[in-house]
């Protein structure tokens, strides 16, 4: 008999493993944030977060003050009060960037909002300003010439990983279009999009031609 | 007064039959048979024992897993903004951490435990945390508890039940001072489902437990304690109606890490 996916989560505690996870993680970002964001606004209020992905909400809800050992934010599975609710999915949580945007997916139907939307916007605010120097803090572990040549190496990796996938892509493309002729070019397809168009166009000039002939044989002779 | 029963080495993981059934003056104390009256002092003297090293144990004995269970706990008592939380046999605090700031200025917490050292530990902590404004200690029997009636919105007991002398009487008391609409969150260490996991877990109980407690806490001794009293602690369906039989409604448990720890939770309409 199949496990349900519900019991599954209890058994593993999965929820209560991705909030604790998440809260360490928001919290140690939080506290390395240079710009020093103010949380003030947001005090006590919570977000919950539905995605479809999870099959649980998670709640984020903002500290009254940040505790001795700098914790701003607690995260829980707890979904029956929320100032405001956002249910979507991940890939839609993805696109969210832009303020804007939370607009745009709404009413597109990718994103609902219940509740409160100003502690939708103000969370997303304080997530899209996070100014973080990420070096300046692994320097403070590591040592600036360590942490410089570390910063050296990853955008080099970075770089050389780019132009692998890059690379990559091309190839597999070539492999499988031009080798294998498995899929068609771009082109290809454009060059018999517009010959069905001109066919179709052809087909509709010679129905107009037919018809005004079957109209001459039909009027009477005088 | 205590009368042990005599066990051959290998019965040493089975509770004995014959201690399910105490007669009315008495209790168990693990495996142990003795006089009600002596468990309160014997389980203080556990827990004063362990009190200090109490948070690192559990995270050894745990694996760090009750964190996970606490929060599940959390997350099953729908607790919200301004409600009166009772967090009885609260021992280091856990719990009261993290109602304190869901309850916000509003509400507030009262973590409460039989044990004085258990509750100092708690105490300190939670100051040290910059946790204050919210929180209330009291010295408090479970059996007795020192609140007016309908005081509480939510009241949780993790880990604590079983060494309460008579659990019957301290349900009740617990109805008492609920709210009506509230509810009682019991999260304590249980039957485990299968068998294969049973035997697994007595091993570790039985073996592996008291040796870390002799290693990290110098006490061998109270960990003993611990695993023998978590196997004389009732099961999931008797303690649900012991639950029904002290008043509270709508009960149900929830099994968490395949039965080892269950969740019991009751309301009071």
């Amino acid at each position: 008999m199949p496990i349900s996916s519900a019991k599954l989560n209890t058994n593993l505690l999965l929820p209560q493993a991705l909030a604790a996870s998440l809260e360490a993680l928001i919290n140690k970002v939080l506290a390395l944030e240079s710009a020093n964001t103010s949380f003030e606004q947001l005090a006590n209020k919570t977000l919950t977060l539905v995605l479809a992905e999870l099959g649980f909400g998670l709640s984020f809800t903002v500290l009254e003050r940040v505790t001795a050992d700098k914790q701003t934010l607690m995260v829980t599975s707890l979904t029956e009060h929320a100032d405001c609710t956002i249910t979507t999915s991940l890939s839609t949580l993805r696109e969210l960037k832009a303020e804007q945007q939370l607009t745009d997916l709404i009413k597109q139907d990718r994103l609902a909002v219940s509740g409160d939307i100003k502690v939708a916007q103000q969370f997303a605010h304080i997530a899209q300003h996070l100014a973080i120097d990420w070096q300046s803090e692994l320097a403070h572990h590591i040592g600036d010439i360590p942490t410089h040549k570390l910063v050296q190496l990853a955008k080099n990796i970075s770089a050389k990983v780019g132009f692998a996938a890059t690379q990559i892509q091309a190839d597999a493309s070539e492999y499988i279009v031009h080798e294998q002729r498995l899929v068609i070019t771009k082109s290809q397809i454009e060059l018999f999009n517009h010959q069905v168009s001109e066919v179709n166009q052809q087909v509709t000039d010679l129905d107009v031609r037919v018809n005004r002939l079957f109209q001459s044989f039909k009027r009477p002779v005088n | 007064m205590i009368s042990e029963l005599k066990m051959s080495a290998s019965d040493q993981n089975q509770a004995p039959e014959s201690l399910h059934t105490p007669a009315d003056n008495t209790t168990h104390f693990g495996y142990k048979t003795i006089d009600k009256d002596d468990k309160v002092s014997m389980v203080a003297g556990v827990f004063h024992s362990v009190a200090k090293q109490y948070d690192i144990m559990n995270d050894l004995m745990s694996f760090g897993i009750h964190r996970l269970w606490k929060r599940f706990t959390i997350d099953a008592s729908g607790v919200r903004p301004g409600n009166k939380v009772l967090d009885l046999a609260g021992g280091t605090g856990d719990l009261t951490a993290k109602f304190s700031q869901l309850v916000g200025r509003q509400g507030s917490v009262v973590l409460a435990d039989i044990n004085s050292s258990m509750l100092n530990v708690g105490r300190d902590k939670l100051r040290d945390q910059g946790l204050v404004q919210n929180i209330d200690y009291v010295q408090a029997n479970a059996q007795y508890l020192p609140f007016e009636d309908n005081t509480f919105d939510i009241v949780t007991i993790a880990f604590g039940l079983r060494n309460v002398t008579d659990k019957d009487m301290a349900l009740r008391s617990i109805y008492r001072v609920l709210k009506p609409g509230g509810r009682l969150l019991v999260l304590e260490f249980s039957k485990p489902e299968h068998e294969l996991v049973n035997k697994a877990y007595d091993f570790y109980s039985f073996n592996i437990l008291p040796k870390i407690g002799e290693l990290v806490a110098k006490d061998g001794e109270s960990y003993q304690y611990l695993a023998e009293s978590i196997r004389m602690h009732p099961d999931q369906e008797t303690l649900k109606a012991m639950l029904d039989n002290a008043g509270f409604e709508q009960t149900t448990y929830k099994n968490l890490t395949g039965g080892v720890v269950a969740l019991h939770k009751g309301y009071k309409f």
